[in-house]
């Protein structure tokens, strides 16, 4: 959407000329609905919206899942209607499709928004920040039970917090305990046991890892491991942030290892959807498979026997303690009309109490990033993935949180899968992302 | 504009009654002697198989279960199950999603169909000078792709004010006014376009021995015009109801508010964050379609009539 243009500036030009004549314009023009119902809040008094905060207020939420969804929708309707019921606060659901609702964010926040909405942690969350669309949540910081690497998630480039997270699942290597222990494998902690399981998994006539990628984003985990295991998680993000190469020997090294790792994949990932990949790890064809934890809902009948692990180190310098977590949460529309309320009721959201709320009243759990939050709702893996995740030193967001939804979406996509198709043309591709990156940030 | 979203509809049946009508009329002679008449048969059903292909393809998978395609794939026969279509309906909330795309669509066809007619009228009728001028300006605005207009329409919308009784958001954002407005104002060139064509067969003498009578230009307009392009008025309604119950791009842009998304967004609803079941994406479908047909087919008499009359002015 053309809208979007404005979030085509990188975030590391912005940083630098934060306080120049140019931005300060596009500044206002974005909030310029923002200013006017700050200004319209004040001259009325807020005599229509009742009293600002706590019993009585009015907040508008908007949510990102509809009723139907899942879990997911369940989850949040029961944070919405106890904190409602606890605060005697009125709280306006206004429930979009997960899709819909990503894919008309520009216009939702520039037009109307509701006060409390669902988003994402990382670059998503920044670029509104600088473009003046959400509110600064600093003073509803700290929240008890959170930790620093949350509350660094939660950070835009300004140093101020603009979202509270809510929950969060990590990417890891699947695999099946009773196909593993049937052969007597077991997980891999260096290059060279994860080499020679790979190798004996393909002397045993199993395909080490399922792999699909016809949806376009599932291949950007594989390219996030491997960066972050071999050039590092600090190069990886601001690989991301577009202030590295991607025509650079690190970025070729990353493909390259990739290359020499797809005979280990399944063939033709293009013609796949993650579905069915993970419907064929489930019959045990792939021994592994390098994806979200929500693989488990692919294959529900033997979500029981899943195990996992993290991606083994490939260079011992740098080691497997970063990996891929996105965080969901919430954030306060700068357009939103009431922000008071708003920020009372997000901290809320932030807190234990409200993720165990959440967990008690679905068939399934999230794993909360609260850490005061009780566990006993979780299943297996969601109490490894908790600790997997509170042991990592590093945490990244997944590709297309991380960097610019356009750079993302119409350039990495596209790229990564002209890869797949053609693995031996390296130079080719991380020439014409670099091409495609210098005009994306510039 | 979405000319192109249901070909399967408009397709087959003008070539269907050509191809097959024809022949018996002419047997002898004609350029459809009978051996030609059975390649042209042959040649048009396969051509409308190819066209209802994929729409059939979807029906059958929309009554099978997700879990047995899955396993068997999709060239499998079995699983047979109506679940689809209920849960559709149920998680898609399609009964509130068909209501609003109603609310916008059916003011939104009349609006365009009665303010067209007018211009339409005036253009055909009197000879000004800014006639030809006007039809141009009405046809050039057809040209233009809405996208490019979609940050000055979206801007202005949100500047705009309605009360809160008309709009709960305070503007036009967020409301079916805006939805009208806008499909009216893109629907409105191509109208005006075919019904000052039509208008313009329609015998001059008539609106001589009107003039004679007495009649004024409102009653040449209301009693003489308009009953006389009835059935353009009726082909128009059909396509017109087509294109804006299927439009998809405005309601996207400017409805923010997920209870009031017209149903070809609620398509949306259907799908999960990772995971979509296409069969009953599939099922979904055929509902959010089936009120297109049913306006095509209860109006196809006219949309035929309407197509060729139109097409004799040249």
């Amino acid at each position: 959407m053309s809208l979007s243009r404005s979030s085509a500036v990188p975030r590391s030009a912005l940083v630098t000329m934060a306080a120049s004549r140019r931005s300060v314009l596009r500044g206002l023009a974005l909030s310029g609905l923002a200013v006017g119902g700050a200004n319209l809040l004040a001259a009325c008094g807020g005599d229509d919206s009742g009293p600002s905060s706590g019993s009585g207020a009015t907040v508008k939420f908007g949510m990102n899942e509809v009723e139907g969804a899942g879990p997911a929708y369940d989850r949040l309707k029961a944070m919405a209607d106890a904190y409602a019921k606890d605060t005697g606060t009125d709280v306006k659901i206004n429930s979009v499709e997960h899709n819909t609702f990503q894919e008309s964010i520009n216009t939702y926040l520039q037009g109307s928004p509701d006060d409390v909405f669902t988003w994402f942690a990382g670059f998503r969350m920044a670029q509104f920040a600088e473009n003046g669309l959400i509110t600064d949540l600093s003073d509803v910081w700290p929240i008890d039970g959170m930790s620093d690497s949350f509350k660094e998630a939660s950070t835009a480039p300004d140093g101020k917090q603009y979202f509270v997270p809510k929950d969060y699942y990590p990417w890891a290597v699947f695999y099946r305990k009773s196909v593993f222990d049937e052969n007597g494998w077991a997980p891999p902690e260096t290059k060279d046991d994860f080499m020679s399981l790979m190798d004996e998994m393909q002397g045993k006539g199993v395909t080490p890892f399922a792999f699909g990628d016809k949806d376009g984003w599932p291949a950007m985990g594989t390219f996030d491991i491997l960066n972050m295991r071999l050039n590092g998680y600090d190069f990886h993000m601001s690989l991301m942030a577009g202030e590295e190469k991607w025509d650079g020997d690190e970025v070729k090294l990353v493909f390259d290892t990739w290359r020499t790792l797809l005979p280990y994949h399944q063939a033709d990932p293009l013609g796949r959807t993650w579905q069915e990949a993970a419907t064929a790890m489930g019959k045990g064809e792939c021994g592994m498979y390098l994806l979200g934890t929500f693989v488990a809902d692919a294959v529900a009948d033997v979500a029981d026997d899943l195990d996992f692990f993290t991606f083994p180190e490939l260079d011992a310098s740098i080691g497997a303690d970063a990996l891929d977590a996105p965080i969901d949460g919430f954030c306060v529309a700068a357009g939103g009309q009431n922000q008071e309320a708003a920020k009372a009721m997000i901290k809320w959201l932030g807190s234990a109490e409200a993720a165990d709320i959440a967990n008690d009243n679905a068939d399934v759990p999230f794993i909360a990033a609260n850490s005061g939050a009780s566990t006993s709702t979780y299943n297996a893996l969601q109490k490894k993935s908790a600790e997997v995740v509170g042991a990592a030193a590093n945490i990244a967001q997944f590709m297309d949180r991380d960097t610019n939804a356009d750079f993302a979406n119409t350039v990495m996509i596209p790229s990564i899968q002209d890869f797949l198709k053609n693995p031996d043309d390296i130079d080719g591709v991380t020439a014409s992302i670099q091409e495609q990156a210098n005009s994306i940030f510039g | 504009m979405s000319t192109e979203t249901l070909p399967a509809d408009t397709g087959p049946t003008p070539s269907g009654t050509g191809g097959s009508r024809t022949p018996p009329k002419r047997v002898e002679g004609g350029v459809m002697s009978k051996p030609r008449g059975i390649v042209v048969t042959v040649i048009v059903a396969l051509l409308a198989l190819l066209w209802l292909f994929p729409l059939l393809w979807a029906l059958i998978n929309s009554f099978r279960e997700y879990d047995y395609t899955q396993a068997n794939g999709y060239l499998s026969f079995g699983g047979w199950t109506t679940s689809n279509y209920e849960e559709a309906w149920t998680r898609g909330n399609f009964g509130l999603h068909l209501k609003n795309s109603l609310m916008v669509t059916i003011p939104a066809v009349l609006l365009t169909l009665w303010l067209s007619s007018m211009v339409g009228f005036v253009l055909a009728r009197f000879s000004y000078r800014f006639n030809l001028i006007m039809l141009g300006v009405f046809l050039a605005a057809n040209l233009l792709p809405p996208q490019a207009l979609l940050i000055p329409v979206f801007r202005m919308f949100r500047e705009i004010p309605l009360p809160l009784f008309m709009s709960d958001s305070g503007s036009m954002l967020n409301s079916f006014w805006a939805l009208i407005l806008v499909n009216t104002a893109f629907q409105m060139g191509f109208c005006t376009f075919v019904l000052s064509n039509y208008m313009k067969t329609l015998p001059h003498e008539i609106y001589e021995s009107a003039e004679l009578d007495g009649a004024s230009v409102w009653r040449q307009y209301w009693q003489l015009t308009m009953p006389l392009v009835r059935p353009a008025l009726a082909a128009l309604a059909t396509l017109q109801f087509t294109w804006i119950y299927n439009e998809f791009f405005w309601a996207t842009v400017l409805i923010q508010q997920g209870d009031k998304l017209p149903i070809t967004s609620a398509l949306n609803n259907l799908r999960g964050q990772f995971f979509t079941d296409t069969n009953l994406v599939a099922a979904g479908s055929i509902i959010v379609a089936l009120p297109v047909l049913i306006v095509f087919f209860l109006l196809q008499k006219q949309f035929v009539s309407g197509l060729t009359l139109g097409s004799t002015k040249g």
